[in-house]
């Protein structure tokens, strides 16, 4: 979806930086980030529609990082890129909610697809949640100001 | 368990030394190391069967020869002794023969008056009542001083016969009982007769009687032994007294007689030589005391210890038919046990082939990995900055046509080899790739038709069909079916390229249960090039290929043999150049435990 909000979490700057400038070039609008507490700082901040997590990171790993961003409860979905090696711990990843996983190197566009997809499952879900806040609201017009939590 | 007893023992630390030995040898193919343990597998043999001959037929032979002598020798000294008393016996009753007439005739010539006695009737009533049970004396008559008969009664016409020059008569005048030697006589006929004098009314009269020489002859030859045995008698001139059974005559003289008499019994052991053939006699000479005879019994040696030797053929033929019987038994044992080294060294040198190629796997597996993940990361970088000048270019494009031509056809190069190393890169990471297993129970069958399904069409492309021999009645197996597929598929993939260039062929996938039925066989056969032998015991090496560079990376095989003994099976590949290759694939009912544990 054109517009949309990814964050770019890969402690490989160059590699971070030029899947930025390959994404803004394909219209997303793209903060990237090198390690896991910048992204969960800038996740706090601002609201994100995918984050792109790298795997293997020093300090914060992906897993973590990604355990983080659930607690945050955001409607964000993420999706991990990893090597071959590390392929049971995306898997691992996906079971704690990660939208799905890469394996480096890819193609960008690989890569646009996989967000796209995120994008269409996060957006359904920001969908029924609101859904459901309206029926509620419905149900009981008191609620109304709910929908602005 | 270490076996005991001092033989196994020693063959045991033997074997287990050789084994040790051939272990240290480790793997090789050489012909030189076949040669040499070709060598020491036939030394080994032969050891064992010395060993076996040293430590228990050696003294098993020893000690039966031994035990055998030994009791060959008892038996004929007790054979001899047997002989012995026998003789001792038969001499007494000789003697008792003789004593017992000469008594006979001393008790009627007291008991009876010369006149009761010459008269008539009453001397034949006398000689009836002595030969009333055995015909023991020939005749009995009356002799007066002079050397007349007074009275006879016997066969022969010997009443008018004057023996007062005869040998004996002196002989009795003068000992007055008297037994003679056999001699010839008036009748012309071999006896002798045991006389008695008698004084009455101032005149003295001798009572002598005949001993009948077949009854006597009987009697002394009641003791031959054996067919060959003989008995008789000599005087203490050497004179046969009785007629021997095999050699000389009654009354001749005995050849080699010493005449040296003695007490006791003595046995001699004579060879004779009949009709060219040498016989060995035992003789056993004991002397009577009255008359001072002879009495020689001669058996043949060979008929008289015939039991003994009997028994000794069959002791010496059953120790030499059990010596017989350890060494086949030992021969075949040995043998067994060599096979069975020579097998378990195989096994182990095939093990430490397989090991060496597992350990080389693991290693290049590993290396591969770390080199794989630090060369992902500049190859990502590489290519995000190939798509950033692909964006660039389509952003700006080049007014330059030549050198747009250039820079396109460069960017594309870049793409091309940087999907090429990701997919090098790719396939290094699968190779070590030390995923969690899912272990399922899958029909071998049902997962073989599914993979032969995926493969048809591609197949198909290049002429090449797909035939299932498949066996309906194996179990389920516990594997994972994921690795499993990946093995199919890179051994299919391998085999449909083998047919290139030719357009046509068959791939053959065939099951059955394995062997030993703990396991189950995938066995998958092409038509295609087949492998040259000098690259057969390659295949399994990373990194080994024969296609063309670009369109293999040599890992597919590898990862096949990593994924097998993963899973606890063994694969095995044969080739025929020009006509195809076969690749055996085993794999056990059940997985490893530390896969089933831990996946």
């Amino acid at each position: 979806m054109i517009g949309s909000k990814i964050l770019l979490v890969d402690d490989e700057e160059i590699f971070c930086d030029n899947m930025a400038k390959l994404l803004q070039n394909r219209q997303y609008k793209v903060t990237a980030v090198y390690n896991g507490e910048s992204a969960i700082r800038a996740l706090e901040k601002e609201n994100f529609d995918v984050v792109v997590l790298d795997l293997k990171m020093p300090g914060m790993n992906g897993i973590t990082t990604l355990k983080e961003i659930k607690k945050l409860g955001l409607f964000t979905e993420t999706l991990l890129l990893t090597g071959h090696g590390s392929v049971d711990a995306a898997i691992e990843a996906i079971r704690l909610g990660a939208y799905d996983f890469l394996t480096k190197p890819c193609e960008v566009d690989e890569l646009v697809e996989k967000i796209e997809g995120a994008w269409r499952k996060k957006d359904e879900a920001w969908k029924k949640d609101l859904e459901n806040k309206l029926k509620k609201v419905v149900e009981s017009p008191s609620d109304v100001f709910k929908l602005f939590d | 368990m270490k076996p005991s007893g001092t033989l196994v023992e020693i063959l045991y630390v033997k074997a287990v030394t050789y084994t040790k030995k051939t272990e240290h040898t480790g793997a090789g193919m050489d012909q030189n190391r076949e040669g040499k343990n070709k060598k020491d597998y036939s030394r080994l043999f032969r050891r064992f069967i010395f060993l076996t001959m040293v430590c228990s037929l050696f003294p098993l032979l020893l000690a039966g020869w031994a035990i055998n002598i030994h009791y060959s020798e008892f038996a004929r000294e007790r054979i001899l002794k047997t002989l012995q008393t026998r003789v001792e016996y038969h001499k007494k009753i000789i003697e008792l023969f003789l004593k017992e007439n000469k008594t006979r005739l001393d008790f009627i010539a007291r008991t009876n008056s010369i006149e009761f006695l010459i008269k008539e009737g009453n001397l034949t009533h006398i000689l009836n009542n002595i030969n009333r049970d055995d015909w023991v004396l020939t005749d009995i008559g009356i002799i007066d001083e002079n050397g007349d008969h007074a009275a006879y009664v016997g066969p022969y016409k010997l009443i008018d016969k004057n023996y007062s020059n005869a040998f004996w008569f002196k002989e009795v005048m003068e000992k007055e009982i008297y037994t003679s030697d056999m001699f010839m006589g008036f009748r012309k006929e071999p006896h002798f007769i045991m006389a008695v004098t008698k004084k009455e009314n101032g005149r003295r009269w001798i009572l002598r009687a005949t001993v009948n020489t077949d009854s006597f002859r009987s009697l002394v030859e009641n003791v031959r032994i054996g067919r060959t045995g003989d008995v008789y008698i000599l005087n203490s001139k050497g004179i046969y007294q009785t007629s021997p059974g095999f050699s000389g005559e009654i009354l001749t003289q005995a050849s080699g007689f010493k005449g040296e008499i003695h007490d006791d019994l003595k046995f001699r052991f004579l060879e004779i030589v009949d009709r060219d053939v040498k016989i060995k006699k035992i003789v056993c000479e004991t002397w009577l005391k009255d008359p001072r005879w002879l009495l020689v019994v001669r058996v043949g040696e060979k008929e008289f210890f015939e039991d003994i030797r009997h028994a000794n053929r069959a002791t010496l033929v059953s120790l030499h038919l059990s010596a017989l019987i350890i060494l086949i038994v030992t021969v075949f044992v040995t043998n067994h046990m060599v096979q069975v080294i020579k097998k378990r060294d195989s096994e182990l040198e095939e093990m430490n082939t397989q090991l060496m190629q597992a350990g080389k796997l693991a290693s290049i597996g590993e290396l591969s990995a770390g080199v794989a993940h630090e060369i992902n990361n500049p190859l990502a970088i590489i290519m995000t900055e190939h798509q950033l000048l692909l964006d660039a270019e389509k952003r700006t494009p080049i007014t330059d046509p030549e050198f747009g031509e250039q820079f396109a056809g460069s960017l594309s190069q870049i793409g091309t080899q940087v999907r090429r190393c990701a997919h090098i890169t790719k396939n290094l990471m699968k190779f070590a790739r030390r995923t969690k297993s899912v272990i399922e129970t899958i029909n071998i069958n049902v997962f073989v038709r599914e993979v032969i399904d995926l493969m048809e069409r591609e197949a198909k492309s290049d002429g090449i069909t797909f035939k299932s021999v498949l066996d309906d009645t194996i179990p389920p197996i516990l594997t994972d079916p994921s690795q499993l597929q990946q093995v199919l598929l890179n051994i299919i993939n391998n085999a449909i390229a083998a047919h290139e260039n030719k357009g046509y062929g068959m791939i053959t996938i065939a099951t059955r249960l394995s062997n030993d039925k703990t396991g189950i066989v995938i066995i998958v056969e092409d038509t295609g090039n087949g492998i040259k032998d000098e690259d057969i015991e390659k295949v399994f090496d990373p990194f080994f290929t024969t296609k063309s560079p670009g369109q293999g990376t040599g890992l597919g095989l590898s990862i096949c043999y990593s994924i097998v003994k993963q899973l606890g099976g063994n694969i095995h590949v044969e080739s025929d150049v020009g006509k195809g290759t076969l690749f055996t694939l085993t794999f056990p009912l059940k997985p490893p435990e530390n896969l089933l544990k831990h996946g």
